[in-house]
């Protein structure tokens, strides 16, 4: 192994600074564009998602004007609905989502000591995929043809005998675009987490805010694929015909349902997380002592993360479901209240204990605490079923939705935004105008969501776009359009203070808060790349235990100080005990995110337009931008030729048979496999529960040619674990041939299960029966394609020397596809071929 | 062999893990026991429905609380990062045992399915 110049470790700190920035820098003018920085691109979310922010505030004020008195008509009963309709979803998935994400993007590099995420260009290209599908969606409002059947899109209201036009489709296709974007930072949310802290940093002694993260972005990996799925069905129901969710054929509209609060309920959790994981940061900062009950709060979100998986089916108490089915689930609706206690009794105790400071975030956090409690109780109500029954889809749950998630959400991130500021700007925003703006914004949404509670108890249902007078709701619902004008205006003062501070706010002096957290070890604003030097951290409370820490990072008095080799490098540590293992070396600069998602918003669009063949060619096109992108990588002259390391640090990771490219693949895998098992969910519901589940008298799968289809992806499987094995060994002889060979298995895998789809003969948009099992072999087949292509660019990497025993990694990347592969493959055969003939219709 | 052990983290995700297999399981069990082969109404909540539902419930709680007993037994072994683990993990057993008995107890008294 060559070791690397380490004449940068004697230059001066500045020198140093200058020769990271020049490998880490960003670029100006059109090339921005090509940026991957995190510290960038969690910027340009957090922005993007404040200007969605503003969308559905202006939807939400065209709602309460068009409430505000009896009988009127300053919007139609059309508009009306794609305006509420929009109002949700672009505050649910446009606004919410993204915007926690961003401040993730943004803060755990800097929180965990590590210099970027670990997937960098995957963060640009789910901010493009967000941008390019926030703007296809929101679109739909200028044409008057947005969504208009709420913002969970129950069929049939959404499906095409009710929702004729586009509105729908652009939600299913805008929706799951976004959702590309979602799953890309959840998956490296995640490794970046676990495997890129930096030294010392063990799993126990992580910032809250990283557990937190964690436990959102494991959620989003594995909460967000049965929408995805509903969204794919719904959407091939309305473009041509297949009848997954009409009775008619076979479906079951209550599917959907099921598909959309599977995902619906815990992301009201992902979006809660990170936010208590804002109070859990601040509240000790400003309480001037370590949080009381670090290990229970990390069972707290651990339980959440499960839990709230098991909720979905209270959204659907009134659909006429068994009583003792709804017992498990009001319980579990109860159970989710210990965890929120536990973290409310934390923070109250660290308060208690503490001498807290009533600085601006501070109000904030307090104004949380209120609502958010307010918000759980009723919570705890609406889990009570009898309860439920009465007030369900009136403006109770409008009220409590809100107060839990502006309670849950939106006050603690405009705390996180005020306590971060400074090392966004390096400004201090204005306590004046900070406190009038909380003080409007507190009053203003009691005013409106409290008394919402009142009309909703009157007896006022959801989505309706206008009232008799004589109801009984006027003067409730005069109040709360008043009260919400007065919250508009609160917002309006903080992203006014927000605005200004940039230009006018006071120069903040470093670490303006006293904090704990490394990320105030950052100059402010930040470098491109974080840090000097990476210390090595075995606290939780880093700047308090040393506060000189700063100075010597930024003196490159730790690892890592060194720029000569030309790389972007952080260390990649062990998840457990923040060991380090490995040299990261990370990606640069590049325009493939850019173009593959343009290619995506393309298919996106051709499928709207229904241009099927465009949309095909794009999807190819797309395709080829991805693995273009993923040919840049290990060995590859763009990325890491020269494994030279300095004398005593570890290999770098793609020398190694572990790095992050394993991890991702391994997180994906778990998204997918999250894909799947709600396909067979479905499956067996609409075998199970649907009325008209028409199976066909001879199972139309031949039970023989999948079989042998298993047999050759096994068989692929075993070759490629065999060649990995070997390069564990240092053999690397026949590698090329041996990829060669799994790739040709792959393809008859491919073709035997295509000739037994051919030979079925099915009618897909006859019976839902059909339909479901053309997707399942349609999911089979594409997973067997890209296992192919993927290895066949092994065996080229092979030939072009990025791959082998001094380049061993990617194999294992590969081969972690291969075995999914055979588990999805054996449980299809299970599912479609088999059972139906051990059990029949 | 270490993934066994109480200390290691994957025990913070096991508890809940089956509380989560408890929970599939007695509501699809439920819901397929309901569409295919439903008891007699009259029949209250005294059907051999409820009895295996109940018995599985029983017998995840006293595993879950198993766990949680062994968990803490460890945790006093250890210190620093290993008693972090172990005793969290315990709190996570306890808690998803109690998880199943709570949410199981309309079991006793609830027809299952009307």
């Amino acid at each position: 192994m060559k070791s690397v110049n380490q004449e940068a470790v004697e230059h001066d700190p500045q020198q140093l600074h200058d020769d990271l920035h020049d490998i880490w820098g960003n670029p100006k003018g059109l090339k921005a564009l090509t940026i991957v920085n995190h510290t960038t691109l969690g910027l340009r979310f957090m922005i993007t998602g404040m200007v969605f922010f503003l969308i559905g505030g202006i939807l939400a004020m065209l709602v309460r004007t068009q409430l505000a008195m009896p009988d009127q008509d300053f919007m139609s009963p059309e508009i009306y609905n794609q305006v509420t309709t929009m109002h949700g979803t672009v505050m649910m998935f446009l606004f919410a989502i993204p915007m926690l994400e961003g401040l993730a993007i943004y803060l755990i590099p800097k929180m965990i000591g590590a210099r970027d995420l670990v997937c960098p260009r995957l963060t640009s290209l789910g901010y493009f995929c967000y941008l390019f599908g926030g703007i296809i969606l929101t679109s739909s409002l200028i044409i008057e043809m947005a969504p208009s059947s709420g913002w969970f899109m129950y069929t049939p209201l959404s499906s095409k005998e009710f929702a004729p036009d586009l509105g729908s489709d652009f939600w299913l296709l805008g929706i799951t675009f976004v959702e590309i974007s979602a799953l890309s930072a959840g998956v490296e949310l995640v490794v970046s987490i676990l495997r890129t802290r930096t030294q010392g940093m063990a799993l126990h002694k992580m910032p809250l805010f990283a557990w937190y993260i964690l436990a959102m972005a494991l959620m989003i990996v594995v909460g967000f694929p049965p929408l995805i799925l509903g969204s794919v069905l719904l959407e091939l129901e309305r473009a041509v015909g297949m009848p997954f969710f009409q009775i008619a054929g076979g479906g079951d509209p209550v599917l959907w349902q099921h598909l959309f609060w599977l995902f619906g309920h815990p992301e009201v959790y992902i979006i809660f997380l990170p936010a208590a994981g804002i109070v859990s940061t601040l509240i000790p900062v400003f309480a001037g002592r370590p949080i009381v009950g670090y290990g229970w709060v990390v069972a707290a979100i651990t339980i959440m993360g499960f839990i709230s998986f098991g909720l979905w089916v209270h959204h659907m108490f009134t659909i006429g479901i068994p009583q003792l089915a709804q017992a498990f689930f009001s319980a579990a609706s109860m159970l989710v209240a210990v965890p929120t206690a536990i973290q409310v009794f934390v923070w109250i105790a660290t308060l208690w204990l503490g001498k807290p400071k009533m600085k601006l975030p501070m109000l904030w956090v307090m104004g949380f605490l209120i609502i958010f409690v307010c918000g759980g109780l009723t919570g705890v109500m609406l889990a009570l079923v009898p309860f439920n029954w009465q007030v369900h889809d009136t403006h109770f749950v409008v009220a409590h939705m809100h107060y839990v998630l502006v309670g849950g959400m939106f006050f603690p991130l405009i705390a996180g935004l005020y306590y971060w500021l400074p090392l966004f700007s390096g400004r201090m925003p204005s306590e004046n105008l900070g406190r009038w703006g909380f003080w409007l914004t507190f009053l203003g949404f009691n005013g409106t969501f409290l008394i919402m509670h009142w009309t909703g108890l009157l007896g006022m249902p959801r989505r309706i776009y206008t009232y008799e007078a004589g109801s009984g709701w006027e003067i409730f619902n005069l109040l709360s359009s008043i009260s919400s004008f007065i919250l508009s205006a609160g917002i309006a003062m903080v992203l006014l203070d927000i605005a200004l501070h940039f230009r006018f706010g006071k120069p903040a002096k470093h670490n303006p808060w006293n904090a704990d957290t490394l990320e105030w070890a950052n100059t402010m604003p930040p470098s491109a790349y974080n840090f000097v030097s990476l210390p090595n951290v075995e606290t939780r409370h880093p700047l308090w235990d040393d506060p000189n820490l700063p100075h010597t990072m930024a003196e490159g008095k730790h690892s890592l100080a060194v720029a000569s080799h030309g790389r972007r490098e952080m260390w990649g540590t062990d998840p457990i005990t923040g060991k380090v293992r490995e040299i990261i070396h990370l990606p640069g600069n590049s325009w493939w995110p850019l173009f593959a998602a343009s290619a995506l918003a393309v298919v996106c669009l051709s499928l709207l337009t229904r241009v099927y063949l465009l949309a095909g060619v794009f999807v190819i096109i797309a395709g080829i931008f991805l693995l273009r992108w993923s040919w840049e990588n290990g060995a590859h002259p763009n990325a890491a030729p020269d494994a030279g390391v300095k004398p005593g640090d570890p290999p770098l990771h793609s020398r190694t048979m572990d790095g992050p490219g394993l991890w991702a693949m391994g997180v994906f895998l778990i998204a997918n496999g999250s894909f799947f098992l709600s396909y067979l969910f479905g499956w067996f519901y609409l075998w199970t529960v649907s009325p008209q589940w028409r199976m066909p008298e001879t199972p139309p799968l031949s039970l023989m040619l999948m079989g042998a289809a298993g047999v050759a992806v096994f068989a692929g499987a075993v070759i490629m674990e065999k060649l990995i094995r070997g390069l564990r060994q240092q053999r690397d002889a026949g590698l090329g041939a041996g990829f060669y060979t799994a790739a040709a298995l792959g393809a008859l895998q491919i073709g035997l299960t295509g000739w037994a789809l051919w030979q079925a003969e099915l009618s897909p948009t006859q019976t839902s029966h059909d339909a479901v099992m053309l997707v399942g072999l349609a999911y089979a087949l594409f997973h067997g394609c890209l296992a192919v292509i993927l290895t066949v660019l092994q065996g080229l990497r092979v030939g072009y020397g990025y791959v082998g025993v001094h380049a061993p990694f990617e194999p294992g990347v590969v081969a972690l596809l291969w075995r999914y592969n055979v588990v999805v493959f054996g449980l299809l055969i299970g599912a479609l071929a088999v059972l139906p003939r051990v059990i029949g219709g | 062999m270490e993934r066994l052990n109480f200390t290691h983290p994957i025990h913070l995700t096991v508890g809940l893990t089956l509380w989560s297999l408890w929970f599939v399981g007695v509501y699809s069990g439920l819901s397929v026991a309901c569409a295919v082969a439903p008891p007699a109404p009259e029949a209250g909540a005294v059907t051999l429905l409820n009895a295996g539902l109940g018995m599985i419930s029983l017998i995840f709680t006293a595993g879950l609380l198993l766990l949680a007993w062994g968990s803490f037994q460890v945790a006093k072994q250890h210190r620093g990062r290993q008693h972090f683990h172990a005793v969290v993990s315990g709190w996570l057993y306890l808690f998803s045992a109690f998880g199943v008995a709570f949410a199981g107890l309309p079991i006793i008294a609830v027809p299952p399915c009307l």
